[in-house]
Order: structure tokens, then sequence, then C-alpha cells
């Protein structure tokens, strides 16, 4: 006897399209939530994550996309109208809460991170400050982390989306990884009581 | 290999057992350190999608796009041969919903003499009209004198709406609070009913 397997996107979408309604619930069931929070975590608005994600699915609907599964997922393709629409909505409403920093320029991963701020991170105020950090990283580096670790989408499934190449994803992962502790030992070092440690640096 | 060289590779977002890379680490222990922190950094951000994986859209926008969705699907081409019971269920329901509601204004209900008719029902009747009938879009007045069917379900916004037209004789206007005199109460008029996505009237207006 053949399990039942779930059907793919591509086969959902199939049916969406001849007006199956269950279909449509389906798709939507299986994609929304990692919409949603993509649009959450990118603009920091729980209303501008639900106006994008009720955007992006009613493209869907109106066939106004131009989805193609010979060049990527149906996953990646609404990721990417995702973010072009929370680019709108934050261009729109200035609520880009991350500024360009002269700390992008930098080579090396900064170097003046302690300990304490990391431990910190394996509590729930430390995961509170972690969501706020990468809220507070500049859009391009924000949107890599939230794909790539809060979302788990491959780096590959990401250059699609961000429409860049692989290389690219990975760099400014890697740049954002470092702006990431740099944001988090500031934190830990501005919080009261906190006591100011000198920077390592490597010499080798 | 140099701390730049080592870093250069990215090696926090590599697997260990890749390459020879690591080896950089025994020399230097800052880097270590370094990387160390990156690891925590990225269990961190393990922990943080852990704790966001429950977090969903709200249900309201499943609904939202549900009625869209429906709205949609029914503009399209639907194929005949999947889809060929769709009028004809379309005609019952819209059949059965001006049979009920032609039962429902008729029964068991007294002719009222003109003078008796309640002033207070007219004007609710004319102060509280649907408030979704713009949707019907094929009457540049519509929405003007529909009256909700008393107990019918609200309209829901970009809920898909039916108009049909029928004849009911004029003692059904008394439910609706007009005033009708005894000797015209058997007479036919024309009214207009609105059917909701259901098949069930919603509102109702009288053409004369």
């Amino acid at each position: 006897m053949t399990p039942n397997l779930p059907e793919t996107d591509d086969e959902l979408l199939l049916r969406m399209r001849a007006g199956d309604e269950r279909a449509f619930v389906a798709l939507y069931r299986r994609r929304q939530a990692a919409i949603y929070r993509f649009a959450l975590h990118m603009s920091g608005s729980a209303a501008v994550a639900e106006d994008v994600t009720q955007e992006v699915f009613l493209a869907l609907i109106r066939e106004e996309c131009g989805y193609d599964s010979q060049r990527g997922t149906l996953s990646g393709y609404l990721f990417g109208i995702a973010r072009k629409l929370v680019l709108r909505h934050v261009e729109r409403g200035r609520s880009d809460v991350a500024l360009e920093t002269d700390l992008e320029s930098s080579a090396l991963p900064e170097m003046t991170v302690n300990d304490d701020a990391l431990t910190d991170l394996m509590r729930r105020e430390g995961i509170e400050a972690l969501r706020r950090s990468v809220l507070a990283l500049p859009r391009r580096y924000r949107e890599v982390v939230v794909l790539c670790d809060l979302e788990e989408v491959d780096y590959g499934e990401a250059a699609l989306v961000l429409g860049c190449p692989i290389g690219t994803v990975r760099s400014r992962l890697h740049r954002a990884r470092a702006l990431l502790l740099e944001k988090l030992s500031k934190r830990w070092q501005h919080r009261p009581g906190a006591i100011a440690l000198k920077p390592i640096r490597c010499l080798i | 290999m140099n701390c730049q060289e080592f870093w250069n590779t990215m090696p926090e977002l590599a697997h260990e057992a890749e390459d020879g890379r690591f080896e950089h680490l025994g020399e230097c222990s800052a880097c270590a350190a370094l990387l160390n922190r990156q690891r925590t950094l990225a269990s961190g951000l393990r922990m943080l999608a852990a704790d966001w994986r429950p977090v969903e859209a709200p249900a309201r926008v499943e609904s939202r796009l549900t009625a869209a969705f429906l709205g949609q699907a029914g503009l399209r081409v639907l194929h005949p041969a999947t889809r060929w019971w769709m009028p004809v269920a379309t005609w019952a329901a819209a059949a059965a919903a001006v049979l009920a509601l032609a039962i429902f204004l008729t029964r068991d209900r007294p002719v009222v003499p003109a003078h008796r008719t309640s002033s207070s029902r007219v004007q609710l009747a004319a102060v509280e009209p649907p408030e979704d009938l713009e949707m019907l879009g094929d009457s540049s007045d519509a929405g003007d004198d529909f009256i909700p069917i008393p107990n019918a379900a609200r309209i829901e916004p970009n809920e898909d709406l039916n108009l049909v037209r029928v004849e009911v004789p004029r003692s059904a206007m008394i439910a609706l609070g007009y005033a009708v005199s005894e000797d015209r109460a058997s007479e036919p008029v024309e009214a207009e009913v609105v059917l909701g996505a259901d098949g069930l009237a919603r509102a109702v207006r009288f053409l004369d």
C-alpha cells in the first residue's frame, strides 16, 4: 500500500488555480507563518506583517505573480514578494529602525564581544535582546539573518529571493553575525552595573 | 594562514570537518575564542527561531483571503466537466431563498390597516440600510432603499451577493413596516431581494 504523500506546493497551486478552495487554504496554512514572521522580523510591526502576509497571498490569488517553478520554489517566490512589500511599507512609513553605520566597512569581525553578553543568550532576556539586535541591523544584513538563520532558508534559495549571488548571501551573513555580536556586547555594556571590558585584539 | 585569511573563509558558516582551515585555531587563541562566540550566537539564533516558530498570522487574514479567493474563483471560467452543476445549484439556491422569503413575509400575518403602521419601524428601515450594498455595482442607487430582512445575517465585506427580482403579494410589505390598505393587500408587487453567498435573503426593496 502506497502511503499518502502530502501534496507539493506546485500541486496545490495547480488545484488552487482551478478554483479549489481547499487547495488554497492548505497552501496558505503551509506558508503563511514563515511569511508573517519574515515580515514581522523585518518591519518590527505586527500591523505591517499582517498587511504584507495578506498582500502576498492576494497576489497569488489574482495571478499577478509570474511564478515559474523552473526558476525556484514557491516558498522562495513568496518570500520575494514579501520582501518587496516590506520595503515598500518601510519606505512609505520610514519605520526602518536600522541605520547604516561605518562599522560595516571594516573587514574583520569586531572582537570587542564579551562572554557575559553571550551567556545572556541562554536566558529569556538574552533572546529578546538578540531579537532587538536583529531588528536593529541594517536592512541588507537583517534580511539574510531572518531568511537564513531564523527561517532556515538555504543560501541558494536566499540568493534567489534577494536577487544576488550565493557568495553575496554568505558574505552578508558573515558581516551580519559580526554586527550582531557587537550590538549584543554594546547592549550588555550599557546595562546598569555592567563593567566595561577591554576589547580583545587578535595580533597574529 | 593568518587571522585575516582565516576569517575571510567565513569559518562560522562552515562545518569543522570540511577542510583544514581550522588548524589556525590551534595557533591563535583569540580567533578560537571569537569562533566560539560566533557559535554561541548561532545557538542563540536557533533558540530565537524556535521561540518564534509558533508565531503566525492572525486568523482573520485567512478569513479575508478565503473570501477573496472565493470571489476571484467565481469570476473565472470554470471547466464545464467539473463545474457543470454550479449554475443549477445557484439557481436552485436562489429559488429556495425566494420561496423562503415569500413564506416568511406572508405567513400568519394579518393585514394591518394603514393608520396602525408603526412609524418607528419605517424609520428603522430607513436609517439602517445594509452597509455593503454598494458592492452590487449594477445599480447606481443600489443600497438607497434596501431594507434588511429581520434576523438575517449581516452582509460581510467582500461577500458574494446576488440580486434577484421577484413578485410577492403586497401584504408582504406590512412585515417590513409599510402601510398597505386592505383592498390592495392581495395585489402583486415587484421586489428585489439581495441573496448572500449562502443563498439566504439579506435585504429587500420594493419597486413601487
